[in-house]
């Protein structure tokens, strides 16, 4: 009984909808990178840490020199938090534009690299730039949106986190609309045959190296408001929050929802995070599969990376033809 | 005067040991990837294995140069293993197809370690003193340093020797060249493939146990230490085992001496900005001659 109830409490089901909405966004930028693009995009748990650090530093009051943990931070805007979420999706969008401006030239393997050694100089800064990040202390109370008024105006009484859900939620579904839109338009279809090959839009008089920029920023931007969305949804971040790992999962979410598509893209942030839901009901007692949730998901995660490429390259969602981008044989 | 000598020199020094782990490690993953072209992410894992399999067997009661040897030859079963289970299944398909797969495998390799090994020596030190060596010319030298380097350039004569000298390695670099031509001219590529895979497997996990006894044991260890070995084997152009260990040896001193203008925080940059600007300029590697 006590374990159902656990399950169903409100604020659990909203922290996991929070977290399916975030990684949601996540993987929606990636997939613009990768299902239409066939860009190699290994920086995104960094582009992501981006915009989450942006709008943190944006929103908050600079520290007073109280505190003796936060004492390095001295930088501080204390912004409305629109302003916020703003510049995160404009400052992620554009370092996205700058480390792809590095390496759009290069060969798919070679982007990996590129980018995952952009990934590793970004963490560096955030970890080193105390005045600006906290280094590797937390920044603490980060303000949510419309806290009062949810809790004044409509008084029923429920977490937070139920509200936010809607907020996220909205948010949500707008970048899903705008990003299916962009994929039906001829931008999308010009991304989608750089992806198949490049060197045919280009014969056709397309600035593909333009193409792949945009896409690069725009997907960058989707994952730094997902950052912001991060940050609001929790009351502090921490450099820790924001590993390479985390690239890999969404690169997972993508891959398993089928790359190519949005809805995919979604779905496979929800399978993953739906798996580690299911871990945690899970008793410590059961063995092996009672262990530690930090070391299990990822465990299960790769063995279902591992088959989906077996089985079904194109993912839930993705459309055979369409998706085998770099899957061909 | 001589004080700044002396911290230029422990400078190059350090820089001489880190460059002979990203040397090391970079030869494996070089000769791997020449063959097998694809960026195989779970080769960090080949190397954090095999430092946690001797400091199992040490613990075990083995003697340190005998767990030693013990790692390299689990590295070297580790990644065969991963081959036959997993990479084999996949030969026949695009390189991006196989750095996907190596993403799902680096998982399962590096949270098998959390399950297998002990708390207790999840994070460790192998708490070993090989050698013990008087300071020279002001300069600091850590015994262990001293094994780390040593060790270093004995496994990459070796290797040199067996890919110059003898028949296997012959055949090791012509396919790595190119793949078919090796096929028609008789090689039989499918078992050079598990010979090439159990040499960069004991590479792989020589460097794993070097780089434990430089710093600690833990299960991001490799991983974490890809982006250099990555680095290395771009810059010395892929596929090419000589160009990897100049390259390594290069970008290890250069980070070391970097210290010198930029702050400690800050060195891993070097390697980063140093591949990236090495990829825009001369994307074949710096002796231009990729073989792929």
């Amino acid at each position: 009984m006590s374990v159902v109830s656990t399950i169903l409490s409100p604020s659990l089901i909203a922290t996991t909808l929070i977290f399916v909405i975030v990684w949601g966004m996540l993987a929606i930028g990636l997939n613009m990178h990768w299902g239409e693009a066939g860009l190699l995009n290994f920086a995104h748990a960094a582009f992501f840490a981006v915009g989450a650090y942006t709008s943190a530093i944006l929103t908050t009051p600079p520290p007073e020199s109280g505190g003796i943990l936060e004492a390095t931070r001295t930088i501080g805007f204390n912004f409305p938090i629109v302003v916020g979420m703003i510049g995160a999706v404009v400052v992620t969008a554009a370092i996205g534009v700058a480390i792809g401006a590095t390496s759009i030239r290069l060969a798919d393997d070679y982007l990996a690299i590129v980018t995952l050694a952009g990934a590793e100089l970004i963490r560096l800064v955030i970890v080193n730039q105390g005045s600006l990040t906290a280094g590797t202390k937390p920044i603490k109370n980060i303000p949510r949106p419309l806290e009062g008024t949810f809790r004044e105006v409509l008084g029923l009484g429920l977490p937070y986190s139920v509200y936010y859900v809607g907020i996220s939620g909205l948010v949500l579904i707008g970048t899903l609309i705008m990003f299916r839109r962009l994929s039906d338009s001829p931008f999308g279809r010009v991304l989608n045959a750089i992806r198949e090959d490049e060197d045919v839009p280009k014969a056709l008089g397309r600035d593909t190296g333009r193409y792949k920029l945009k896409a690069f920023g725009l997907g960058a931007g989707v994952a730094g408001l997902a950052g912001a969305l991060f940050a609001h949804s929790q009351n502090a971040i921490i450099a820790s929050q924001f590993t390479a790992s985390l690239t890999f999962i969404i690169w997972a979410a993508v891959i398993i929802g089928g790359s190519g598509s949005y809805v995919g893209a979604l779905a496979g942030a929800a399978v993953i995070l739906g798996i580690q839901a299911v871990l945690r009901v899970v008793p410590s007692t059961v063995p092996i599969i009672g262990g530690d949730l930090e070391v299990l998901r990822p465990i299960i995660v790769g063995i279902l990376l591992i088959v989906v490429m077996y089985v079904r390259p194109q993912g839930m969602f993705g459309n055979k033809e369409q998706t085998l981008a770099g899957v061909k044989e | 005067m001589a004080t700044e000598v002396a911290t230029l020199l422990s400078f190059f020094w350090n820089g001489l040991v880190e460059g002979s782990l990203i040397a090391l490690a970079g030869l494996g993953l070089t000769l791997l990837f020449g063959l097998l072209n694809f960026i195989n992410i779970a080769y960090g894992e080949y190397m954090a294995w095999a430092a946690y399999i001797t400091l199992l067997a040490t613990v075990g009661g083995l003697p340190f140069v005998g767990a030693i040897l013990v790692g390299a030859v689990g590295g070297g079963l580790i990644a065969i293993a991963a081959d036959r289970a997993i990479f084999q299944h996949f030969s026949n398909r695009s390189p991006v197809v196989l750095l996907v797969v190596s993403i799902g495998t680096s998982f399962i390799l590096r949270n098998l370690i959390r399950v297998l090994v002990p708390s207790e020596f999840r994070t460790a030190l192998y708490g070993v003193e090989l050698l013990h060596v008087p300071n020279i010319a002001g300069v600091t030298i850590l015994g262990n340093q001293v094994v780390v380097l040593i060790l270093s350039v004995l496994i990459l004569g070796g290797v040199f020797l067996l890919l110059n000298r003898t028949r296997i390695g012959i055949a090791m670099r012509a396919a790595s060249n190119d793949t078919d031509l090796a096929r028609l001219r008789g090689i039989d590529t499918n078992r050079l493939v598990i010979y090439v895979t159990v040499l960069g497997g004991f590479i792989a996990g020589i460097a794993g146990v070097m780089l434990g006894l430089e710093s600690q044991v833990n299960p991001t260890m490799g991983f974490t230490f890809l982006i250099p070995v990555f680095a290395a084997v771009i810059l010395g152009g892929i596929g090419d085992p000589l160009g990897a260990v100049i390259a390594g040896y290069a970008l290890g001193i250069a980070q070391k001496l970097s210290l010198v203008i930029i702050p400690s925080e800050y060195t891993p940059a070097v390697a980063l900005l140093l591949l990236i600007a090495g990829l825009l300029t001369r994307p074949d590697g710096i002796f231009g001659e990729t073989t792929r």
